[in-house]
């Protein structure tokens, strides 16, 4: 909110290297959204009934070679579970498991990492052990990151289109036009934005197929965040609109759109860049707390939000408030890195 | 302002075009004939424009109509909702106030770049701190804390949630304040008080604090909005009847009175909010005061 203000602590040296951190943490992000059925050990729906909320697989070393062991149901209504050490299954890379397209082009089947079967059906190994269904967390929540992603990214393209032209209309026109257009846009943003995205959402059908949930997200994120977009650009088109290269530009017979975008955007794409960086969790925090209320995307479709529903089990949230919480976690994550990087002015 | 709002959002769900009645349809029992009444019961079979401004009308005069799911007036269920909400917000503000006036009045007086430091990483935190987050976070150590989900104390967990509401506003607030003490105290007035002879404590708490706090008062008023969204989270998470979750459970229902009466409540609200932080401005500072009044 307040950047120039709170840097002053930090030395321009030391900005940077928080910058980075943020980078990478971004870019772990990007990573296993494109590459989520790499990563995931098992199919995200895959439900297994033997094994419902277990706690996380501990990972055991016989030497160098990471092995875990079966699990046993030791009572049913507790769920409570104890290691069966009679065979070992061992870890491993590149192990083949269902079969995906990478990437969406290739056919494969092999995972990052799996358990190996030596005898019979290898146990499953659950790194942030399994949800009420007994489907592997881990897997889901690289699904959910995903989903997530790539709705607010998309999510913010749309609405700063959408601010883009309005915030471009009402500088470059202004009087009238600008006074109507500022009026809405200030309108829209002394609004509870989560009523209002609420309120939006009333407006259609509960329950959603995926792709249907994914662009209704993407419509009420263009319709409720475009206003700070258009606020930011009006004010810089203002800036600009007197400059020389402007005004050599318009008297030189340019039509206006060829003006706004030719002359006018590659001059404000920076300060508009850094802002709609910002905008991005943003988004993903609507998308995660519309799912988590029951109204974005629905099951048995994982999304960071709904996978959170998952904290209204008490007993597991008491057991395993790490593993239920991971995607609470993931968000917090991504959110702290975006902030380090909007903290450094080159975004 | 609310006008455009209350349109905006009636026109939307106008054309979207569902309502509470529409699941009516799944049920074999209730026959076409049937809807068809309710529909002209509520009013529903007329034009847009025309249901609007019906809708206005009442809402002039303070009549909000029935809400469909619940059976009672929306007005007096929204009241009686708002006010465990307003108690949450205002706690919220309280403990925003409590974090940011001293930290940034020591910060100040003492000019350590050690608290300083301190105040950055509390600003960097609470701001990159999602509230769903820090909800779900205090709903696990309120379970721990407690042997059984059944006697979690109320009073508990009302500060967990005021706090949890509170994590954005203190990072606001507090870099609102620090930053503009800072600006504050290399101005001439200031160089005069020092030249007088009083103390730095004098100089910060007689001369500095009251024009610093002007751009806070402005955006205490405009976070209310934040607080009002952020109560939704926060009350679902932790289990709280207030505004946020009447408001999810008039989504759900897809109860259209329900959901215009809370928009338009919180909308006034904001607006209100905005209105008093300029005023309590006014009081501060009398050159704007000579301006406006």
């Amino acid at each position: 909110m307040n950047e120039q203000s709170t840097r002053d602590g930090f030395s321009r040296r030391r900005t940077d290297r928080v910058a980075v951190i943020g980078w990478l943490v971004i870019a772990v992000f990007a990573l296993s959204a494109v590459f989520a059925d790499s990563l995931a050990p098992y199919d995200h729906r895959a439900q297994s009934r033997l094994e419902p909320a277990t706690p996380a697989t501990t990972i055991h070393f016989s030497g160098l070679t990471p092995i875990i062991y079966a699990r046993r149901v030791e009572d049913p209504l507790r769920r409570t579970y104890s290691e069966d050490t009679s065979v070992a299954y061992p870890v491993g890379f590149f192990v083949r498991g269902y079969s995906y397209k990478l990437l969406g082009i290739v056919e494969t089947d092999l995972h990052l990492f799996g358990v190996r079967s030596t005898s019979g059906v290898a146990p499953r190994i659950n790194l942030l052990g399994t949800d009420q269904l007994g489907r592997d967390r881990f897997s889901r929540l690289l699904y959910a990151v995903r989903f997530s992603l790539v709705v607010a990214f998309i999510g913010v393209l749309v609405a700063c289109l959408v601010g883009f032209l309005v915030g471009g209309v009402s500088g470059y026109a202004g009087r009238f036009v600008d006074t109507f257009l500022m009026g809405v846009t200030d309108a829209m943003l002394a609004l509870p934005t989560l009523i209002l995205i609420l309120g939006v959402r009333a407006a259609f059908p509960l329950e959603l197929p995926m792709t249907r949930a994914a662009l209704l997200l993407l419509l009420i994120f263009a319709l409720t965040g475009w206003a700070e977009m258009a606020r930011l650009t009006r004010g810089l088109v203002l800036s600009l609109r007197k400059r020389e290269f402007v005004v050599a530009a318009i008297a030189l017979g340019v039509s206006q759109t060829r003006v706004l975008f030719r002359h006018i955007l590659p001059n404000i794409l920076p300060s508009l860049r850094t802002r709609a960086f910002l905008l991005l969790p943003t988004f993903l925090l609507a998308e995660v707390a519309l799912s988590y209320l029951g109204v974005g995307l629905q099951e048995p479709e994982p999304s960071l939000g709904n996978m959170l529903t998952a904290a209204s089990d008490l007993d597991q949230l008491r057991s395993q408030p790490f593993s239920v919480l991971s995607p609470a976690f993931a968000v917090l994550l991504f959110t702290l890195g975006v902030r380090l990087i909007g903290r450094s002015d080159r975004v | 302002m609310i006008l455009i709002v209350s349109a905006v959002t009636f026109a939307l769900l106008g054309f979207a075009g569902g309502d509470a009645l529409t699941q009516l349809r799944d049920n074999p029992q209730i026959s076409e004939a049937t809807i068809a009444r309710l529909r002209s019961v509520y009013g529903l079979d007329q034009p847009l424009p025309i249901r609007y401004f019906r809708w206005l009308s009442a809402a002039v005069t303070g009549d909000l109509g029935e809400s469909m799911y619940f059976r009672v007036p929306v007005s007096s269920l929204v009241w009686t909702r708002s006010v465990s909400t307003f108690l949450l917000g205002a706690a919220a503000f309280a403990i925003a106030l409590a974090f940011a006036v001293p930290l940034s009045l020591i910060g100040t007086r003492y000019k350590s770049t050690t608290i300083d430091a301190f105040i950055d990483l509390l600003i960097l935190l609470t701001a990159s701190m999602p509230r769903i987050v820090l909800a779900l976070v205090a709903l696990a150590v309120s379970v721990r804390l407690s042997a059984s989900a059944m006697d979690r104390s109320s009073a508990i967990l009302f500060w967990l949630a005021a706090l949890t509401l509170s994590a954005p506003l203190i990072s606001v607030f507090l870099a609102q304040l620090h930053g503009e003490l800072q600006r504050t105290m290399r101005e001439d007035f200031i160089k005069l008080a020092r030249a007088k002879g009083l103390s730095e404590s004098a100089v910060i708490l007689r001369h500095a604090v009251r024009p610093a706090l002007n751009p806070v008062l402005t955006i205490a008023g405009l976070s209310l909005g934040g607080v009002l969204g952020g109560s939704v989270i926060v009350e679902s998470v932790l289990g709280r009847q207030g505004l946020g979750t009447l408001m999810v459970s008039a989504v759900r229902a897809r109860d259209l009175p329900l959901v215009m009466g809370i928009v338009l409540f919180t909308s006034t609200a904001v607006w209100l909010g905005n209105a008093l932080g300029e005023m309590l401005q006014a009081i501060n500072d009398k050159r704007i005061r000579d301006l406006s009044f």
